[in-house]
């Protein structure tokens, strides 16, 4: 593999990494609250259709991250309800959302773009931090990059700090381990619980968004392909850590890229295999973990008074 | 301080608490006591806010107070340990403390340092950085009452604190509550150990069925009329074992000594553990090359804190857990690493400790529960003969006093002790009883049930089935058991007779101090 080769393939895995980790963020503050959003598919793919949709229509980028956000939230919200007012199974309800989603963006799309189908949507452009950019080969293929994918590392710093150093890192932890505890120390499980989810419907926005107007620069039907379902293997690969979670989004954002990394090096390998690759590392890492308690005790467990 | 009046609150159509008057003054130790099931607990959660009573008003300080949740009982003042822990294992105990007390950034140092002012003044040492999960029970109780403290309360409940604590911790944590009490505080505490009453209570007030059933203002001299009052029978008369859990060790009748019946029994072993160990799935040593043997007709007593090896040992007597090193002989038959039918065919019958989770399917009807077992089920081709069933059923019930509405009603629907003889009635009529395991059998059942399931223990034992008993209350144990073995830490750490004079030295064994 020669310089430029690698220098590419570390640029790549990250970018393709970004999405995951935005939503995996999201995804493990609620985990270590007690709520597993399996919809944090649908939350990217609203995402990722609400920011092309309105970029398109502004010519603004950060108005298509706003709408982004904006238009998750109250899929967030519902999800919250199903699962801490209704109490609904969390696996279950989060699988029909996505259905519903995957269906009304689908639709969305043909109704709004219908023949303009190939249509570049206006999307961030790239930068570098002053210094880094100009380093030989790795500057521009590895440290030039949206700025979005800077702010990544500066979320994870920060959600580490919340976590471990504030009462509200220390309320949600209870939360995760044992909402009953949480309700006689006269705090609130199921406030607590909704915040977090909307937390995640914000990061799952900004992930979504990311692919559609950070890197891609286009919408497509299902575009998100399985990256919530991946970011929620990444945070049991993690084991809960939120920088062993990080880790593991790279690691899939490395699998990723290897699909387009290794036919450039010439390399024959089925194509199909490739595809799976990421998928494929995310089950064994969560069949490894089989029979290991390092889950919250009180994940995806509704809570009653 | 605290004027209960009128109160009332019903669970569906069970009645909990009906009509009930009680006033609590600052600077006392008001004691409640009843048996399982009296109410005890639901008077405490309505005062702490997680009940809403139905009827009646609670004052506090003259005025009106209606907790809708456990904020506004903290707010007013009121703090509560909970029968069970209301601990987060996996945080440290500072981070436990801070819980619900602190806002914004955490400063842990400080917070530690005024954790240890208020354990110089109350007695209450405890290591702010070591996670719960690996103190002993005894230093999570302490962790608890150190949470209530920290928010200076004026009304302070402990709901049977002392359930699962050993003598000695018995004692300071009686201590802390004294000293409490002396700052003005109003200190409501749950038991049902007459012993604890002696020691530390101004008043008590004895709830039966939901209603105050007496109140005395010193105590120490009328437990007689207390007992009365809560289980409806004269203290005379009663069972000695009974006499013991009641924590009226002193009060019982003494026994022949266990050794000299030893002697008297078959000098052969029914049942034979034999250096059995077991590792968990993080290879953590669960069960240290465990030797109990136990003798047709004996009850052998495994006294210890809960999480100790019992779980353990009772998967390995059910052959639900195959021990990694060791054998599990039953009338000189090797069951090691055989199937639960094997060990039921072999007559070993097993009383869970948690009923609900592996004794019985609580959404099944008593029937069906009582030949949940059942490698014969009576049939007829291939199909279940329900009117046999019924009839074996019934029998069942009668022989071991299980009330119900009838055969067909659900197993949930049992009140707790009739439940659990359900349960030990199944397991007593294994065919072919050999060796029965019997742990935790009298947790949360009223008086006559318990006096009930020692009864059908001891029937067992009569007819020369060799009895291992597992409690955590060593008073159940001493009044039971022939012999004691203490578990600690998977581990046998002694043997005594069961003799209450030996109660002290058990209890230090089970802390884990060699003697």
């Amino acid at each position: 593999m020669t310089t430029e080769m690698l220098a590419v393939f570390l640029g790549s895995s990250i970018r393709l990494a970004m999405p995951l980790l935005l939503a995996a963020i999201g995804e493990l503050v609620s985990e270590r609250a007690g709520v597993l959003n399996m919809s944090l598919e649908g939350m990217m793919l609203t995402g990722a259709f609400a920011g092309a949709v309105a970029a398109w229509a502004t010519g603004s980028p950060v108005l298509g991250l706003v709408a982004a956000v904006a238009a998750v939230v109250p899929v967030a919200l519902l999800q919250a309800f199903l699962t801490n007012t209704l109490r609904a199974n969390q696996i279950v309800s989060g699988l029909g959302l996505n259905i519903l989603i995957l269906g009304a963006t689908t639709l969305g799309y043909r109704e709004i773009f219908g023949a303009r189908s190939r249509e570049a949507i206006p999307g961030f452009d790239k930068w570098s931090p002053p210094g880094l950019g100009d380093i030989p080969v790795f500057g521009e293929a590895v440290f030039t990059q949206v700025w979005l994918v800077y702010a990544a590392p500066l979320i994870v710093i920060a959600v580490a700090m919340m976590l471990r150093t504030t009462a509200l890192g220390i309320a949600l932890r209870a939360a995760g381990e044992s909402p009953r505890v949480l309700d006689r120390a006269g705090l609130s499980a199921v406030r607590l619980r909704y915040g977090v989810v909307i937390f995640t419907g914000i990061m799952a926005a900004l992930g979504g968004a990311f692919l559609a107007i950070g890197d891609i620069h286009t919408f497509t039907e299902g575009m998100t392909n399985g990256a919530g379902y991946l970011a929620i293997a990444a945070v049991i690969f993690g084991k809960w850590d939120i920088v062993r979670t990080a880790i593991a989004c790279l690691l899939f954002g490395a699998a990723t890229a290897l699909q387009f990394q290794l036919p450039a090096m010439g390399i024959e390998v089925p194509s199909a295999l490739l595809i799976m690759s990421p998928y494929l590392l995310a089950f064994l890492s969560v069949a490894g973990l089989v029979g290991r308690q390092t889950a919250p005790r009180a994940l995806a467990v509704p809570y009653w008074r | 301080m605290l004027a209960l009046r009128g109160v009332g609150k019903r669970f569906g159509a069970f009645a909990a608490l009906t009509d009930v008057d009680l006033e609590i003054r600052g600077g006392e130790v008001h004691c409640l006591l009843g048996e399982n099931g009296a109410g005890k607990s639901t008077l405490c959660n309505l005062l702490f806010g997680i009940h809403v009573p139905d009827a009646g008003e609670i004052r506090l300080d003259g005025a009106a107070y209606v907790p809708r949740g456990p904020r506004d009982a903290l707010a007013a003042g009121v703090a509560m340990v909970h029968q069970h822990f209301s601990l987060i294992d996996d945080m440290s105990v500072v981070d436990n403390l801070l819980l619900g007390q602190a806002r914004g950034m955490v400063n842990r140092k400080a917070y530690a340092a005024r954790l240890g002012e208020l354990a110089d003044r109350y007695g209450l040492a405890l290591a702010p950085f070591a996670r719960v999960g690996d103190i002993s029970i005894g230093e999570r109780q302490r962790v608890e009452i150190v949470k209530c403290l920290m928010r200076e309360p004026r009304v302070l409940i402990l709901d049977e604190p002392t359930a699962v604590l050993l003598p000695d911790e018995i004692r300071s944590l009686l201590a802390v509550v004294r000293r409490v009490a002396a700052q003005g505080c109003a200190v409501i505490l749950v038991t049902h150990k007459l012993a604890e009453i002696r020691t530390v209570a101004d008043r008590v007030s004895v709830l039966r069925q939901g209603r105050i059933a007496a109140t005395s203002d010193a105590p120490a001299d009328d437990i007689g009329a207390l007992v009365r009052a809560m289980i409806q029978r004269p203290m005379e008369g009663l069972d000695p074992a009974m006499m013991v859990t009641l924590g009226m060790a002193q009060d019982a009748a003494p026994r022949a000594p266990a050794p000299h019946r030893r002697a008297t029994l078959p000098p052969r072993d029914m049942l034979q553990l034999d250096g059995i160990t077991v590792r968990d799935a993080d290879g953590a040593i669960r069960l240290d090359t465990l030797t109990v043997t136990v003798r047709p007709g004996e009850i052998v007593g495994i006294a210890g804190v809960e999480g100790n090896g019992q779980s353990e040992l009772g998967a390995v007597l059910a052959g639900l857990a195959v021990p990694d090193e060791g054998r599990v002989v039953v009338d000189g038959a090797d069951l090691t690493g055989r199937r639960p039918q094997a060990f039921t065919a072999a007559g070993v019958g097993i009383v869970p400790e948690d009923r609900h989770l592996v004794g019985a399917i609580v959404d099944m009807s008593l029937t069906e529960n009582l030949f949940l077992d059942r490698a014969r089920v009576p049939t007829r081709f291939g199909l279940l003969r329900r009117g046999e069933m019924r009839k074996t059923a019934l029998a069942m019930m009668a022989q071991f006093d299980v009330r119900a509405a009838g055969p067909d009603v659900a197993f949930g629907s049992l009140s707790g002790g009739n439940q659990q003889k359900a349960v030990l009635g199944r397991e007593l009529t294994t065919p072919g009883l050999k060796v029965l395991l019997a742990a935790q059998p009298t947790r949360g059942l009223d008086v006559g049930a318990v006096e009930a399931v020692y009864g059908l223990i001891r029937d067992a034992c009569a007819r020369g089935v060799a009895v291992l008993l597992i409690s955590s209350e060593l008073d159940e144990i001493i009044a039971v058991a022939d012999r004691v073995l203490v578990l600690y830490r998977g581990r046998i750490v002694g043997e005594r007779p069961a003799d209450p004079a030996e109660r002290e030295r058990i209890g230090a064994l089970m802390a884990g101090q060699s003697t």
